[in-house]
């Protein structure tokens, strides 16, 4: 994360060159397309696409890796709890039954590791869309991307008070949390056990809390001074109307976006399974 | 024509049983520049708030009377409608920067007022350029220094193009030569757009020495005067009313100089017929200032840190010590350093360079919590704090997290309390005591814990010149105890005033060790750490005086009381 709190990262490419607003309904029409179906072979393609777009975005890997590694980790939890949960969960789907491991009366069938294997997919792919949204949008364009796909411009500017304020939160934590450690209070390991250091970090809230309401009051009346909610829309300083990319970028995601709706409305998620 | 008029109003907040504002009669004409001065709780916020709006609409209560801005009434309109006639400036200017970026802040307004994204442009990028900003349209507010975050505040009050401009406490984050570039952009837009400037600020020296056509002084929710600026100087008012005069009018008086309004002392060149009688009473009295030779305390050697391995060093080489009983100031502008060094010594920090030494012994091994217990360490800001409902609990705190027996605990809070004025206090909820009693509450916490060493980050700040000075009269008599006292600041008075003697930092580095008056006539060191000429050494020069330092030194001790 950079100084300011966001992720954005600046490179030259097709998607740094898209309003916010095409990427968010990109990031839509591929969500809902990924859960429109329930086909490893359509997940694997969109991933493979998907991966395909976050090179063109010329995002350094480095900088990418950490939050595909935790969404890998996220999944293989997700899945380990689902084996452990419902073992037999998959075979219910398919109808067939096929012992992979059993202990006593525990039983996992291949049905389900595979379809865990469909779900976890199904979670990986929705990644490299959002990571090109998170990377390549820069945090002045979130509040007005979201105004522009419908959301009042009222609730979509505390996107942008969160972003702006955040930073300032955090270190306002840290010092409050330096002059009571000054004071004796323990926060790090092995000063004292677990709850004790939970409790203390309760006492933070209570100056916190009062700044924060202070910092709101300033916030608010600083914003109603300057005009916020005058009128019923609001123009952004970092809107620029749509350039023949965008709407090329939106025409595609509309498509993806029917297409998928129409096909989750007619057959619904088919679950593709291959080995009957 | 008149931009605002005040007819007779009273204004009552409605969770108050008094009035905050009693019988306001004032006009103020349209281009004038105006001071609205007062100690806290004299009703000048309250006035700012009637001008731009803030009451009748945000903050409910009763008026009676008639306000007028600019021919309309604010209670007839709205608060949107108040803000094409009055830009505000508030005092935090960390909460007013709501955009992200520099240019998105300035255009706050305009994106409220519908205007079209293509010719928003032009009008932020001017804005930027008056106040000298558009080099860092992208930058975000994490990047900009307290002074330039309110240059962009005033740049998005240009944009609004507004008539009224009015500044809530622009000076009281800012330091010395920030605080003067703020006052010299705003005196730089009066001259180019004729605008009505209102300025609300207790700092009175630093907003007069700007040419102001008017003052009002505000007393108990009144104007006790409203006249210039040659007139209050000549009278006593300011004292009388808890404010500080300029330094070197406080001098002037002091060696019995008569004062008339036609003497026009506002401009400090026209002190120059007063030089017999000032440098006659200088050359008769004579002092000699001297650090307390006691032992040392704490002490610190080529000190080095860096947040990162491959940074530089945000502080380097940072050596100096501090005696028992001395006050030592460690002064320099925004971003010197002085917070880092602050957190070195409290081991929040660990540099990675040099040593420190408590009592002779080293501490470069001590852990925060030992630390804690030699050497306390006050914040700037009391609410940060203060953790507990009451004032005994407050203070008892840090004894009770070192398992302090309870008895002893009992003693030592007690005696803080007595050291900090607050024993009357002590079973008061620590929300009922104003913001200077607060501060004094976390002294008295620190001080319970018997630390050798205290270090206060800004102790002023925030607080008016009345509260300020008993504040440093209790200070003063924790250091008669034997404690020595480390003062983090900007405000170059403070230092003068009470400090023993003081480190000048800039870029991280130590550029002086010295007396404060040494350091306040050498116009090197004063420029390297941004500091501000103050007016005593500015007549110093009018005056042709040799030695400037020690006619620094003797006027600014003489002034304070202070001891000899």
């Amino acid at each position: 994360m950079s100084k300011s709190g966001s992720l954005y990262i600046e490179r030259q490419s097709i998607f740094h060159g898209l309003d916010g607003s095409i990427k968010l309904l990109m990031l839509i029409a591929w969500t809902f397309l990924a859960f429109a179906f329930m086909d490893v072979r359509v997940f694997l393609a969109m991933i493979l696409f998907g991966l395909f777009l976050l090179k063109l975005s010329k995002l350094p890997s480095k900088a990418v890796w950490p939050l595909l590694v935790f969404i890998f980790i996220f999944t293989l939890l997700n899945s380990g709890l689902l084996l452990l949960i419902t073992p037999e969960f998959g075979s219910e789907l398919t109808g067939t039954y096929s012992k992979a491991v059993g202990i006593g009366f525990y039983t996992i069938t291949y049905e389900t590791i595979f379809y865990c294997i469909t779900l976890s997919l199904k979670y990986i792919s929705i990644m490299p869309i959002t990571i090109l949204f998170l990377f390549t949008t820069h945090p002045s364009n979130f509040a007005s991307s979201l105004n522009r796909i419908g959301v009042p411009y009222r609730v979509a500017y505390s996107v942008s008070i969160a972003l702006r304020y955040i930073p300032d939160v955090k270190a306002e934590v840290e010092n409050i949390i330096n002059a009571q450690e000054a004071r004796g209070v323990a926060f790090r390991k092995g000063d004292a056990g677990i709850g004790t250091r939970l409790r203390n970090y309760a006492t933070v809230m209570v100056p916190l809390l009062l700044s924060s309401f202070n910092r709101i009051e300033v916030v608010s009346n600083a914003m109603d001074l300057r005009g916020f909610g005058k009128n019923k829309s609001r123009t952004w300083y970092h809107r620029r109307k749509y350039s023949k990319l965008d709407i090329t970028f939106a025409v595609a995601a509309g498509f993806v976006l029917v297409l998928a709706v129409a096909i989750k409305v007619s057959i619904g998620a088919v679950y593709w399974y291959p080995f009957h | 024509m008149n931009a605002i008029v005040f007819e007779d109003v009273t204004f009552k907040y409605n969770n108050l049983d008094e009035p905050t504002l009693s019988n306001i009669n004032l006009r103020i004409e349209e281009g004038e520049k105006v001071l609205i001065t007062g100690k806290s709780g004299s009703g000048k916020s309250t006035l700012a708030h009637c001008i731009n709006g803030l009451i009748p609409f945000t903050y409910k209560g009763e008026i009676q009377g008639r306000i007028t801005v600019n021919g309309k009434e604010p209670g007839s309109l709205s608060l949107f409608a108040m803000g094409t006639q009055v830009g505000s400036i508030l005092q935090d200017q960390d909460c007013q920067f709501v955009g992200l970026s520099s240019g998105e802040d300035v255009a706050f307004a305009l994106e409220n007022d519908c205007v079209p994204p293509e010719d928003m442009s032009a009008v932020v990028d001017r804005a930027l350029a008056q106040v000298d900003m558009l080099g860092k349209k992208e930058q975000p507010p994490q990047n900009l220094s307290g002074g330039q975050k309110q240059k962009v505040a005033i740049a998005g009050i240009l944009a609004m193009n507004v008539p009224i401009l009015l500044f809530d406490e622009p000076l009281a984050n800012l330091d010395p030569a920030s605080g003067k570039k703020a006052m010299e952009t705003m005196i730089d837009i009066h001259e180019n757009t004729g605008k009505t400037i209102i300025v609300i600020e207790h700092r009175i020296e630093d907003v007069l020495e700007h040419g102001f056509d008017r003052v009002i002084v505000m007393g108990e929710g009144r104007i006790v005067f409203d006249g210039t600026p040659d007139r209050l100087l000549a009278e006593d008012l300011l004292p009388r009313c808890g404010l500080r005069q300029p330094l070197y009018v406080e001098m002037l008086k002091f060696c019995g100089a008569d004062i008339h309004e036609e003497d026009k002392i506002s401009v400090l060149e026209n002190t120059i017929k007063y030089k017999d009688q000032v440098v006659t009473r200088y050359l008769e009295d004579h002092f000699t200032d001297k650090r307390p030779d006691n032992r040392t305390i704490l002490k610190l050697e080529s000190v080095c840190y860096r947040y990162f391995k491959d940074d530089p060093f945000t502080i380097e080489d940072i050596s100096f010590d501090v005696k028992v009983g001395e006050m030592l100031a460690i002064v320099g502008n925004n971003g010197a350093g002085k917070s880092t060094l602050l957190k070195t010594i409290s081991g929040i920090a660990k540099y990675q360079q040099g040593s420190m030494f408590f009592e002779d012994a080293c501490i470069d091994k001590w852990t925060t919590k030992q630390r804690a217990l030699a050497i306390g360490f006050v914040m700037q800001n009391p609410n940060h704090m203060i953790t507990k409902s009451m004032v005994f609990d407050e203070v008892a705190f840090g004894l009770r997290n070192f398992g302090t027996k309870e008895e002893e605990i009992d003693r030592k809070v007690m005696k803080a309390l007595k050291i900090c004025g607050l024993y009357e206090y002590r079973n008061w909820p620590v929300s009922s005591l104003s913001y200077g009693q607060k501060k004094r509450v976390t002294i008295a916490a620190i001080l319970s814990m018997g630390p050798k060493v205290i270090i206060l980050d800004e102790p002023t700040a925030g607080q008016d010149y009345t509260s300020y000075k008993e504040f440093m009269i209790y200070l003063d008599e924790i250091k008669k105890t034997g404690v020595g006292i480390i003062l983090i600041t900007h405000d170059m008075h403070l230092a003068l005033e009470y400090a023993d003697s003081s480190v000048v930092l800039s870029g991280g580095r130590v550029i002086a060790r010295d007396y404060i008056d040494k350091i306040l006539a050498d116009p090197l060191i004063i420029s390297k750490a941004n500091l501000k000429h103050t007016s005593i050494e500015r007549m110093g020069r009018l005056y042709d005086v040799e030695d400037i330092s020690s006619f620094i030194a003797y006027f600014t001790r003489r002034i304070t009381g202070g001891a000899l």
